[in-house]
């Protein structure tokens, strides 16, 4: 039986929002203001829906099938500018509630944020940055790159696929070394999803196996 | 103690410049704060008030409101 786009959805839906958020509250973490709490789960979700990507292309045939491919690329597409908007304003949003509290200033904070090299999670997050902003720059220009380049719609492809996945490694790296949330109940989830999602990745650009002549086999196809 | 908990330090140690009871050290394995004489903390909240990174949880039933020479 093939899923149905509802079913599909609410999958997503249940996987991609619920489930990180049901994570996000089940972390053992002194809560914060609203805003702070708003702007992590925002942060969290961001994420989470960036590494739904993997799901959202043309690794998983059902779904593919269910929402047809310009539906599925539009959806990619929108979700992927949606989540890295987020994510690249990320380091901004944490030094934010600054503006409303005594103490240190938003934009000193902020300095002694991304100047801190001596940390590996900072330096994680700084070349994730740099990486997603590649991402968003490659993917919205990507045909007139093609153009200028003259290359072939495949090579671009490949390309966006090996960026995604050294961006989800370091990405990931850096929400485990620095995250509030992620210990190993929303990072091992995190954990997971990228897992999946690369494999899923790596599975479209293995070379195909010949498949056994149906005659052979005695089957009609 | 009032330093509750530190989530998510950076390790850049302005918690460790800006306490004046030196309750906070940075680990030298890790390169993270760590509540190091938390019996000496005198909960002047320096050390919530300059991470820049917002890491530091205080308990709030053991907390004194802030006082701040602007009101």
């Amino acid at each position: 039986m093939k899923p149905t786009r509802t079913c599909l959805a609410l999958a997503a839906v249940l996987l991609f929002l619920a489930l990180p958020l049901a994570l996000y509250a089940l972390a053992p973490v002194p809560g914060r203001s609203l805003l702070k709490e708003a702007l992590s789960i925002l942060t969290v979700l961001s994420f989470t829906l960036l590494l739904g990507q993997f799901f959202l292309a043309r690794t998983i045939p059902a779904v593919q099938q269910a929402f047809k491919v310009p539906h599925l690329q539009a959806l990619h597409r929108w979700i992927g500018y949606g989540a890295i908007t987020v994510l690249l304003l990320h380091p901004f949003l944490i030094v934010l509630p600054r503006y409303f509290e005594p103490g240190v200033r938003p934009l000193d904070a902020l300095i002694t944020m991304l100047t801190n090299f001596d940390n590996l999670g900072v330096l994680l997050g700084l070349v994730s940055w740099g990486l997603m902003l590649v991402l968003a720059l490659t993917s919205h220009l990507r045909m007139r790159l093609i153009k200028r380049f003259h290359i072939r719609y495949r090579v671009w492809r490949g390309f966006h696929a090996v960026l995604a996945t050294g961006f989800t490694g370091l990405s990931l790296w850096h929400a485990i070394e620095l995250g509030r949330h992620t210990g190993w109940l929303l990072g091992g989830f995190f954990g997971l999803l990228a897992l999946a999602g690369i494999a899923l990745l790596a599975r479209l650009y293995m070379p195909e196996r010949p498949r056994p002549a149906a005659h052979a086999e005695g089957l009609h196809i | 103690m009032t330093i509750k908990s530190i989530h998510g330090c950076i390790g850049c140690g302005e918690c460790v410049q800006s306490c004046p009871c030196d309750v906070i050290r940075l680990d030298p394995g890790s390169g993270k704060a760590v509540i190091a004489y938390p019996d000496d903390c005198q909960i002047c909240h320096l050390c919530r008030l300059y991470c820049p990174v917002d890491a530091i949880e205080m308990s709030p039933e053991k907390s004194l409101p802030v006082i701040t020479p602007w009101g």
